[in-house]
């Protein structure tokens, strides 16, 4: 009878044990983050490869465990790069899928969605857009990419101090990418003693240039800054270039593409473009990572240095998990971003080392590329400031 | 640097004409606003690049299987869907809602068989130039007016000389007294659809051998058609086809006086004037106003 009664009491303690095991098995959830990323339209040509960089992120840092166990997962959404569209997606990651940190980007998207962030109190990471708007945008926003304080201030200084420029033409697409970068351009280098000789824009759906490419060429420039998208920029110098307008164009890594180099061969002169992260030029993860694409993919990823800091956008959030986490503390929007200014130095394996300043800046280098012969060759790195 | 805006703004007004003689060319017949129209613009370059770039066809071939295949698409949307709307004596909202859709629909498809990646018809977009009296004209400037050229002249003569031509004049004025006189309206129904696609497939020949496409990109070019056909006056397609050309030189001259960011509203004010006060367009107004002087 006794022995009877001991075999049941050891049974029940088993089988809870058991249920018990099962029942913290079967909570231990995914750590998930919003991306809210341009899948179709125009600009999905980056978009649909920044996210793929951040699913092999992901897929790297749970094999290794993930977040303490616990896997990592994004809830990728489309925005199409509208800013409208964004602020549908955003506002689903805050009160459907109730993520406590989304990453997102292209300038106009950025700008829309901020509200968004603020309101709901969930942390806005923006990686890869570059108007210096973004540090303005609120308590919940944060870039973690270079905005174009850097890289465009950098190459405006460099246009004139090494390369001896005196008269630069801006040419710029007439959104928040364009607008506010040129703006910028414009005062850096009047400030440090060059003459803005004309400013010009068209519009996102422009198909045609000769008006404001005429002027450039009247004003007979030293050098010109074009600040457009992927889509339209190789048509721009493409037309550029049939007007004889042969000076040095720069931009920001926006036309960082092979594309660029396909459609306009030799044709395309000299095309100088800032990079935000280093190349597989002389930063040896990249060239696996560069390896991983052409394997998988049959071929390199649009927007290299983009798809870069988004891929490694996952191992901030990793890191933001794992401090609140560590502090015991809810997931949710204010603790990300506490989590974000404790932690503020990063070690990622694509970009090297990223550092979120307390005014919603970021601090990099500036690596400058050079078209030569239609080819991209590695011409320069601006150190960070 | 005026007529070298002249010049080009001629050359690129080129697609916007054959898209808006298209878009106007259906209307006028069928009395459709046929937001279809993107969607047959979408089918016609990717099939054109898909012949190009992947079965490495050379361009003729392609531009043939581009308009085989592009014309079936219109001629089955034609027949199947406006076909079933007609025998439901389906109103215009109906016809809107359906074509809209099915350009949403292709984009999407589309978007699923390539991707979102924009591409051009050929890798490379420098066409070679020549100094013409100071004037820089390229290559590519000489084939948008010839190809436009050739096929509004075709146009015009089909449906000044021709017997098809003459009936889809008949219908498009009256399609039941043109049915009284033994002419089938469901045939010109068809046939409009059918050079629409014509029009449409060689639109993007034009303009996919210059700016890179995406799949979305028909359902913003639609409105310029849109808007020259009203200020065209409804019923006149190559009226539309004149204001597709003003419009596009209007647009690349105000930048030499305006912001650029201003260039769309101002085109839509335009629009909005002709609409409110010129709604038969912009060009029948000044014909009655000659009238009235006379």
């Amino acid at each position: 009878m006794m022995m009877k009664k001991a075999t049941l009491v050891i049974c029940a303690l088993v089988l809870s044990f058991f249920s018990i095991t099962q029942i913290n098995a079967q909570t231990k959830e995914p750590y998930r983050f919003g991306l809210a990323m341009p899948m179709t339209g125009g600009q999905a040509l980056f978009g649909a490869d920044q996210v793929q960089a951040a699913l092999w992120a992901i897929e790297d840092i749970n094999a290794k465990g993930g977040i303490n166990g616990r896997p990592l997962e994004a809830v990728v959404l489309d925005t199409q790069a509208d800013p409208k569209l964004g602020i549908s997606m955003a506002t689903r990651l805050a009160t459907v899928e109730k993520v406590p940190v989304f990453v997102t980007a292209w300038s106009s998207v950025v700008a829309a969605v901020a509200p968004v962030a603020n309101r709901h109190k969930v942390l806005c990471l923006s990686v890869g857009a570059n108007s210096p708007k973004i540090a303005e945008l609120g308590e919940y926003v944060y870039t973690a990419y270079p905005l174009a304080n850097v890289d465009i201030a950098g190459i405006a200084k460099y246009a004139y101090n090494k390369m001896n420029k005196r008269r630069a033409a801006v040419l710029y697409i007439n959104n928040d990418t364009g607008l506010y970068a040129a703006r910028l351009y414009q005062e850096v280098f009047k400030k440090i003693g060059g003459e803005i000789v004309t400013v010009q824009s068209y519009e996102p759906t422009a198909t045609d240039y000769t008006a404001p490419l005429l002027q450039i060429k009247q004003s007979n420039p030293d050098i010109i800054h074009l600040q457009g998208l992927v889509s339209d920029s190789p048509q721009v110098i493409a037309q550029m270039r049939q007007f004889g307008i042969q000076q040095t164009v720069t931009s920001y890594q926006g036309i960082y593409n092979q594309k660029l180099l396909d459609q306009l061969g030799e044709a395309a002169g000299d095309i100088i473009i800032c990079a935000m992260a280093p190349d597989d030029m002389f930063h040896a993860p990249v060239k696996a990572y560069l390896e991983r694409w052409k394997t998988r993919k049959g071929r390199t990823p649009y927007g290299l240095p983009y798809t870069q800091y988004v891929g490694d956008s996952a191992y901030i959030v990793k890191a933001l998990y794992e401090w609140v986490e560590a502090k015991k503390l809810p997931f949710t929007g204010e603790n990300m971003r506490t989590a974000l200014l404790a932690v503020r130095t990063f070690e990622t394996p694509l970009v090297g080392k990223i550092i979120v300043n307390e005014d919603h800046t970021v601090n990099s280098a500036t690596y400058l590329i050079r078209v030569v012969k239609g080819k991209f060759t590695y011409m320069d790195t601006i150190p960070a400031e | 640097m005026i007529i070298q805006i002249i010049w080009t703004s001629i050359a690129t007004s080129s697609y916007y004409v054959l898209f808006a003689v298209a878009f106007a060319l259906v209307l006028k017949v069928t009395k459709i606003w046929n937001f279809a129209q993107p969607g047959f613009m979408t089918t016609a370059f990717y099939m054109m690049y898909w012949a190009i770039n992947k079965l490495a066809l050379p361009i003729p071939l392609a531009l043939a299987v581009a308009l085989i295949i592009t014309i079936l698409a219109s001629w089955a949307v034609d027949k199947y869907a406006f076909g079933a709307l007609r025998r439901m004596k389906s109103g215009g909202f109906t016809y809107f809602i359906f074509t809209l859709i099915f350009s949403e629909f292709i984009a999407y498809l589309f978007t699923l068989l390539f991707g979102t990646e924009p591409f051009t018809v050929f890798p490379n977009i420098i066409s070679p130039v020549m100094p013409v009296t100071g004037i820089v004209v390229s290559h590519w400037d000489l084939q948008a007016i010839i190809i436009t050229g050739v096929l509004l002249a075709g146009l015009y003569a089909l449906l000044r000389w021709s017997k098809p031509g003459k009936f889809l004049i008949a219908v498009s004025n009256n399609d039941r007294l043109a049915e009284l006189y033994g002419i089938s309206s469901r045939q010109a129904y068809t046939l409009s659809m059918i050079l629409a696609a014509i029009l449409c497939t060689f639109g993007m020949y034009v303009l996919g051998t210059k700016i890179a496409v995406y799949p979305h990109l028909g359902l913003s070019l639609i409105l310029f058609a849109v808007a020259a056909t009203v200020m065209g006056g409804i019923g006149n397609v190559f009226s539309a086809a004149m204001a597709a050309m003003f419009l596009n030189l209007l647009q690349g001259f105000s930048i030499l006086i305006i912001p650029s960011r201003w260039q769309n509203l101002l085109l839509f004010f335009f629009f909005f004037m002709i609409i409110i006060f010129m709604p038969s367009g912009f060009l029948s107004f000044i014909s009655a106003m000659k009238g009235r002087r006379e």
